[in-house]
């Protein structure tokens, strides 16, 4: 059983994280809330993301498994406006999520999601940390993306870098930790990172919210950040490119 | 060919591109084999080069793993050593049976039965020394590792991806799984419309088997499902008489190991299944081996494939261009290396 009430620029939010990366997702509820971990095919990129109960103006439900596909779920979502009430119904023996929006029922088939299984999260150990206003990465991200389409992160103990390199021109985008939230970095590391996966997760993260990120040497990024008002948390984790000797 | 636990198994079906990103060690010899058995014309000829020599493999190889270097798979290949004392009985009834399809090819050939003649011929196909040189020159011009077994190529590759070092195993036989790969996948190097020695077309799509999944599904130990699989006849032993999957699985669930089914007294365990135990759970591998891709040496691969073996220029020179392009993309990390 799972029914619950949502504002629906929170159910945005947790679209907006979610399709960056996969079109098709396995939400698991219970009775605290919900949660999804999904990795995008090419496993560069992976996701977890937790909504507590309290996300929510209702909530009912037992443990279960919801399989959807984003992308119809986001086209509904547009009909609605942001203070808008979503009611949403798992329908379990017609395998059907019905969300109504005003005076609007759509009945929404369900996928299957045996065979999904949820990815590994692989446990790192990633030395520096820092946070920052993600409306500053963004200009940062805007400036490079017509540089290059990869993007190198540099966190040392006194400051935090990005750098985008192309072919003739390059972007640097830094601030001194005193101009941060925090970092936290006990020597320098720098890992590269593909630009269009960073950028989509960077443009997910509610506009004016801290974003924290863990960086190592040639490591992952684990990006997190909070959705719904503090109530949701979202973990990203970006695999690195590794720089070839020339 | 291996153990045929098909029953007990179930696989995902996957698309190629899924697997993008990933680094996958290939058993050389399964593929190989693969290779000559397939591609062959309707009268079960093999491919052969301008001095008569087969280059079925050749081709297999060429076309097979430039497909998965084009969608960003890194490919390991893993040839067999010396193999165990047990296997040899395995190895003469297979060349054994090669003669005898050889012969059958022959005879369908005489009578004009093409059909028959295609589906025995497919089953003549020998690996000689030079075809394996071969074959390491060209992945060697290709870029892509490879690595001799110290014994069996599935139990070291099922190493390989025990430590991490590869995401999966890839061969048709199930033995990886009893080796301890946790993902195996099949069909990997014959994905797409593949004909049969029938002549039906089926649509073949490469398919993952999670270990974990296996055991959990079953709730056996990897130890019992070795304990099944001598039951069942391995290529190191004999199984007992009728049994097949169904059977031997019903008995360790029941009985819980061999030395309780012996203890039973009921069925009549091989003798040699200590030993045979200990290759699939303590096998013979290696740490010695580097991964390592290199760029695609253009020159070299237009020596192996068409200097040396009639390969049309231009058709090599096609496929090489779209591995080129795609090089670049291979930097990208897979988080799977992390977990």
């Amino acid at each position: 059983m799972f029914q619950a009430k949502a504002r629906a620029d929170i159910l945005k939010e947790v679209v907006n994280v979610v399709s960056t990366l996969v079109d098709e997702a396995k939400f698991s509820v219970n009775s605290d809330g919900l949660s999804l971990k999904a990795v995008d095919p090419a496993h560069i990129a992976m996701v977890d993301l937790s909504l507590a109960k309290d996300a929510f103006e209702e909530f009912k439900a037992d443990e279960a498994e919801i399989g959807l596909d984003i992308d119809k779920l986001s086209q509904f979502l547009k009909l609605a406006r942001a203070d808008d009430i979503v009611d949403i119904k798992h329908d379990e023996d017609k395998r059907r999520l019905n969300i109504v929006v005003g005076d609007i029922t759509r009945r929404m088939s369900l996928i299957d999601t045996t065979g999904m299984s949820d990815p590994k999260v692989p446990s790192l150990s990633l030395p520096a940390s820092l946070t920052v206003n993600v409306d500053d990465l963004v200009q940062g991200i805007r400036a490079s993306e017509t540089v290059s389409d990869h993007i190198a992160l540099l966190a040392s103990p006194e400051s935090f870098e990005m750098t985008c390199e192309g072919d003739m021109d390059q972007v640097n985008w830094k601030k001194a930790k005193k101009d941060m939230e925090s970092l936290e970095a006990p020597s320098s590391v720098r890992s590269l990172f593909p630009l269009e996966y960073f950028a989509n997760m960077l443009k997910a993260v509610p506009s004016g919210s801290s974003v924290t990120m863990h960086l190592g040497n040639d490591y992952p990024v684990r990006v997190e950040f909070k959705i719904a008002g503090g109530k949701g948390d979202v973990r990203y984790l970006l695999a690195p490119r590794i720089e070839s000797g020339d | 060919m291996g153990v045929d636990i098909s029953d007990l198994v179930e696989a995902r079906k996957v698309a190629l591109a899924d697997l993008s990103g990933r680094s996958i060690a290939i058993d050389a010899f399964n593929t190989l084999y693969q290779f000559l058995s397939m591609i062959r014309q309707p009268d079960g000829t093999p491919l052969m080069d301008r001095d008569g020599r087969v280059t079925s493999h050749l081709s297999g190889l060429f076309y097979r793993s430039a497909a998965l270097l084009e969608l960003g798979i890194k490919p390991v290949y893993v040839f067999d050593g010396k193999p165990p004392e047990l296997k040899r009985k395995t190895i003469e009834e297979r060349r054994a049976a090669k003669e005898e399809a050889e012969r059958e090819w022959k005879k369908a050939l005489v009578e004009g039965d093409l059909k028959r003649a295609l589906s025995k011929a497919s089953r003549t196909a020998k690996l000689d020394s030079d075809m394996i040189e071969e074959s390491l020159s060209l992945l060697d011009a290709l870029g892509i590792p490879w690595i001799r077994a110290p014994s069996e190529g599935e139990a070291q590759m099922s190493h390989m991806v025990r430590k991490g070092d590869v995401w999966a195993g890839a061969s048709q036989d199930f033995d990886a799984i009893l080796f301890g790969a946790p993902n195996l996948v099949r069909n990997l190097t014959l994905a797409g419309k593949r004909r049969l020695p029938s002549g039906k077309t089926v649509d073949v799509s490469p398919e993952v088997i999670e270990l974990a999944d296996v055991l959990s599904r079953l709730e056996v130990s990897r130890e019992q499902l070795v304990d099944m699989a001598i039951l069942m006849g391995t290529d190191f032993n004999d199984g007992v008489r009728g049994i097949g999957p169904k059977k031997a699985y019903a008995l360790i669930k029941r009985l819980g190991s061999l030395e309780d089914v012996r203890a039973e007294g009921k069925v009549l365990v091989p003798d040699e299944f200590e030993e045979v135990r200990r290759i699939f759970l303590e096998p013979e591998v290696t740490d010695v081996y580097s991964l390592e891709w290199d760029m695609v040496d253009h020159e070299g691969v237009r020596k192996v494939m068409c200097d040396k073996h009639s390969f049309s220029v231009d058709r090599i020179d096609a496929v090489l261009a779209k591995v080129l392009a795609k090089s670049d993309a291979s930097a990208q990390r897979s988080l799977d290396s992390w977990s």
